[in-house]
């Protein structure tokens, strides 16, 4: 077996309904080479500080509730090694709750705005809609999208610009690719900011699930600039 | 698989660089070499071509020197190719074309960097 490793961790620790700045507080832990972000955290919760507040369910990266940042880089906790010297800072730019805890309510509700069901001009039939197979396939993998905002906190467009993030607009691609779906989703897109994207891919490079936003963007873009919205009913 | 799909380390990613990073800051920190060149080349051509600035080029003489230094021809050089080459791969793939973010970085970087040393070899005499 390895050798166990010494972990610094220095976390921000804020309660905002009783600290007006945030803190710093560093821990030390001690484990194997190979324990995760979310290992180190729940060690200092269980052993250091039983006051920090974070959040996790499923630890094998398809729920997306533990995405914090670490030295500056947004991950999943439950999937990124320890590193032995890091920083572990909750999700920017959303409100935080507590510690480690973002408000998601914000997020949900942009969710909802945007109607992401399909929208027909003719009520679903109650049976099996036949589809082209390779475009149910690329419905189902842009739909493995977990939702877990950390393109968002990664994207430096949403930090200067009027956007709302690329997560959301791989959403809107989703129902934009959808032949059931009769909504304008290019200018839904377009009100979201898709406009302002840089096109840096940071996005693509982060996600954990292997989806690529910035190309859900590109590609919206093409649609729109050669006016490739089908007819759909 | 589909072209929304990009190999990647899920589990050391907070130690690697952001390629969109590196090139988003690139893209910028060229144009604004570009820029700054632009700015004072018009100057030096200025004070250099207009007879009632005689004066001024003769108590500044290191101002027509400062546009002909080969390591700025080189640093212009890279500027251009790369400022040109990134915002091609940006329009291109606003047109429906599809890139590998880390690959398109390294080739036009390359290609840039082709240019500014070319630059150097020529002032070296070869």
């Amino acid at each position: 077996m390895a050798d166990n490793i010494k972990v610094v961790a220095e976390i921000r620790r804020q309660n905002p309904d009783a600290d007006n700045i945030a803190r710093y507080e560093r821990y030390e832990v001690t484990g194997m080479p190979t324990m995760r972000v979310l290992d180190v955290i729940r060690s200092i919760y269980e052993n250091q500080a039983d006051d920090l507040g974070f959040q996790f369910a499923c630890r094998i990266g398809r729920c997306g509730t533990c995405a914090v940042r670490v030295n500056g880089v947004p991950v999943l906790a439950c999937q990124e090694i320890a590193k032995l010297h890091m920083r572990i800072e909750p999700l920017s730019p959303f409100p935080v709750l507590r510690d480690l805890v973002i408000d998601r309510s914000e997020i949900e509700q942009k969710y909802e705005d945007l109607q992401l069901a399909p929208r027909r001009h003719v009520e679903h039939g109650g049976k099996p809609e036949s589809m082209d197979p390779k475009l149910a396939e690329e419905l189902c993998h842009i739909d493995r999208c977990i939702g877990c905002m950390i393109c968002v906190s990664a994207c430096p467009a949403v930090d200067e610009r009027s956007f709302d993030g690329p997560a959301f607009m791989l959403s809107l691609q989703h129902m934009n690719m959808h032949p059931h779906d009769t909504a304008n989703r290019l200018v839904q897109a377009i009100d979201g900011g898709m406009m302002e994207c840089f096109g840096c891919d940071i996005c693509t490079q982060v996600c954990p699930t292997d989806l690529s936003p910035a190309q859900a963007i590109r590609d919206m873009r093409a649609d729109l600039l050669f006016s490739r919205r089908k007819a759909k009913g | 698989m589909s072209k929304l799909t990009l190999p990647r380390n899920s589990t050391r990613q907070a130690e690697t660089w952001l390629i969109g990073d590196i090139s988003r800051v690139l893209h910028r920190i060229s144009g604004v070499v570009i820029i700054l060149f632009v700015l004072v080349h018009v100057v030096v051509q200025s004070v250099v071509q207009v007879p009632q600035w005689e004066s001024t080029r003769q108590a500044m003489p290191w101002l027509h020197a400062l546009q002909n230094q080969n390591w700025v021809h080189a640093v212009l050089y890279f500027s251009i190719a790369f400022h040109s080459l990134y915002g091609l791969r940006l329009l291109l793939g606003d047109l429906g074309f599809s890139f590998d973010y880390r690959r398109s970085l390294w080739v036009i970087s390359g290609v840039s960097a082709v240019f500014a040393m070319r630059e150097l070899v020529r002032y070296a005499g070869f």
